[in-house]
């Protein structure tokens, strides 16, 4: 994908906006408002997940809690958790255009309880609908090819897989169907959504060629979140370095980075300590 | 000190619980509530340690809170014995305060949340004298048979307690006005330096407390709502002797037994100063809960369903701003029975001018 090596013009573009970081981080969770802010600053995102439903700011009532939000400075990204079906999905999306005055949307349509999978299909039928209404959709998706595929078709301009199912802390679960998605779907940005539980996991996403994570639990329930979204930001950034440095090859057998040719035989043998 | 004249406004647990300490100390004491105090008009109470469970928990408050919660909570637990005792004196306002312990449990497919939290409490007791026990099934059986029997293990924090929040609210007033102090309700008024306005009069004081809670708004903007939703439910079938919480990935919801055979289930937390009634989500969640804790459930009736405010600061914790005449008592958010008996003494000594023994942090001196 991206070519061009120098971190300041290593920009993430979606929907022909431009940021500069890599971590989108959710708004849950935290013990306190105070300490969701100083880990919002501490990880330099520059886009936050905020829950209509959750967080129910009133409109024009000075709610402190809308207020902080919208003091960190990032781009507010609502969603749409807890909808099931995509005609909910769609009523909420409305209103957090109304409430938040902003075309970006986190698409979730639940279709398991448990372990909140996203239903595909009702999935399929919210996105197209949104695009058609203007949004600027980020669909969180399966690692499902072929669900990535007509997301696509109906005009998401980034998708967001999950790595493992929300709050589990897995990491990526399935890297085969996560590559695979990475190799045939190489023109949009690819996010990792939910699932992951430590930086490593996050440095791995990125060094396999997505575009950013967005995540939450992990930072949020922490002994130290703002430690944590700081330790996060490290990897993505080590991870996404990674990727665009490229990375050596996986061999079979070992190679020393000393040629060998040339020494003395007998440095073959370990010397014998007495 | 019967000279000192001071005005509480706001009659919900700090206001009380301050107005009930004061009155055994000889002060002149106004204590004015915006809402109605009649028996009959408890319904309205708008304060929200009236909507709360009663729970003295601080080990479980302080896993999602921090360690100075831990100590809050624990000196009033230490303290609240020798409060109930007062009220006690008096057969018509007993109290019911139960030092009889918390359970934790979840369901055995929720495992990694208890484990979760049991590792957060070994952090704390690293920290602190926090005690836990662990319970297999049968232990949990044994001390609490009125659980359904599929909870296959939990902890057992024995240092918790809980309390009848509207028998002490009750209570408290009941002994305010035999120690004369003087109760103004049905009034609203407002806050000028030392002089408290309502639309028929206005008067000086020494000292002017304000534990209105998120009613202070106007003179704390920084105060913000966190809406709680609880339901109360009555059920003769089920007997439970202690505060269950129930832990789960999305949510912690915790059932109080209550004198007379009620319950309550609660407490949603969102982000909104929003107090319209509860949510058709949020009443599944709280009855679902309730049916796992035991089936028996099902047939339990609902009595009440409420919604009301705690009043946070941005961190979360409590705060004493003493301006001029003037001292703010607020944002106990979650933790008002777990930490008034601790600010409500802080704020005595202050107030005499001896050492504050605790909690130094809590205050704040504003010009």
């Amino acid at each position: 994908m991206n070519t061009v090596n120098t971190s300041a013009s290593d920009t993430l573009t979606l929907y022909d906006e431009t940021f500069s970081s890599r971590f989108l981080l959710g708004t849950a969770l935290y013990r306190s408002p105070l300490q969701m802010s100083e880990a919002i600053q501490a990880s330099g995102t520059e886009f936050i997940t905020l829950s209509l439903r959750q967080q129910n700011p009133q409109k024009n009532d000075g709610d402190a809690f809308w207020q902080l939000l919208k003091d960190t400075g990032c781009q507010l990204l609502p969603n749409t958790a807890g909808c099931k079906t995509a005609k909910e999905a769609i009523n909420l999306a409305e209103m957090s255009r109304e409430l938040f005055e902003t075309p970006w949307i986190k698409l979730e349509v639940i279709g398991d309880d448990y372990n909140l999978q996203p239903d595909p299909f009702e999935l399929l039928i919210a996105a197209t609908e949104l695009i058609k209404r203007g949004f600027k959709v980020l669909p969180y998706c399966t690692d499902d090819l072929v669900l990535c595929l007509r997301l696509v078709d109906a005009g998401c301009q980034v998708l967001m897989p999950w790595g493992a199912p929300i709050g589990t802390g897995r990491g990526l679960m399935n890297k085969y169907h996560l590559s695979s998605l990475r190799e045939r779907i190489s023109h949009i940005p690819l996010i990792i959504d939910a699932g992951l539980g430590s930086p490593s996991q996050a440095a791995a996403a990125l060094e396999m060629g997505f575009d950013a994570v967005l995540l939450n639990t992990a930072v949020a329930t922490a002994d130290d979140p703002v430690l944590m979204a700081r330790a996060f930001s490290l990897a993505i950034q080590a991870g996404r370095s990674g990727y665009l440095a490229g990375l050596m090859q996986r061999r079979q057998t070992a190679s020393p980075s000393t040629p060998i040719l040339g020494q003395p035989f007998w440095h073959n043998h370990p010397p014998e300590h007495k | 000190m019967s000279n000192t004249n001071i005005a509480i406004i706001g009659a919900g647990l700090a206001g009380r619980l301050l107005a009930f300490k004061l009155s055994k100390l000889n002060y002149n004491l106004h204590l004015y509530e915006a809402n109605p105090l009649t028996p009959a008009a408890t319904a309205h109470l708008s304060a929200a340690a009236f909507t709360a469970a009663g729970m003295i928990a601080p080990i479980s408050e302080a896993i999602e809170a921090d360690i100075d919660t831990y100590h809050l909570g624990k000196t009033s637990l230490a303290l609240w014995p020798s409060i109930i005792e007062q009220l006690n004196l008096n057969a018509a306002t007993q109290v019911e305060f139960k030092h009889s312990g918390s359970l934790i449990i979840c369901h055995p497919q929720d495992h990694a949340e208890l484990s979760h939290f049991r590792h957060k409490v070994e952090q704390l007791s690293r920290q602190c004298d926090a005690q836990y026990q662990i319970l297999n099934a049968q232990q949990l059986n044994a001390l609490e048979p009125g659980l359904n029997g599929n909870f296959t293990s939990g902890l057992f924090l024995e240092d918790e307690a809980h309390i009848d929040n509207r028998q002490l609210l009750r209570a408290l007033l009941a002994h305010c006005i035999a120690n004369q102090v003087q109760v103004i309700d049905n009034t609203q008024v407002s806050i000028e330096g030392n002089t408290v306005i309502s639309s028929k009069a206005k008067k000086s004081f020494d000292w002017v407390f304000d534990c209105r809670g998120i009613g202070a708004k106007p003179q704390l903007p920084q105060l913000r709502g966190v809406r709680g939703e609880v339901l109360r439910v009555e059920s003769k079938e089920i007997t439970l002797h202690r505060p269950v919480r129930l832990m789960h990935p999305r949510y912690q919801l915790y059932l109080v037994p209550k004198p007379n055979h009620q319950f309550v289930i609660g407490a949603t937390q969102i982000e909104s100063e929003d107090r319209s009634p509860m949510s058709v989500q949020s009443m599944l969640e709280l009855c679902t809960a309730m049916y796992s804790i035991n089936p028996a459930f099902s047939q339990a009736r609902i009595i009440e369903q409420n919604t009301n405010l705690r009043p946070a600061f941005i961190d979360n914790k409590p705060q004493v701003i003493v301006r001029g005449q003037q001292v703010a008592i607020n944002g106990f958010f979650r933790h008002g029975f777990l930490i008034a008996p601790a600010i409500i003494d802080s704020v005595i000594h202050w107030l005499q001018g001896t050492t504050c023994p605790h909690h130094q942090r809590i205050f704040s001196f504003l010009e």
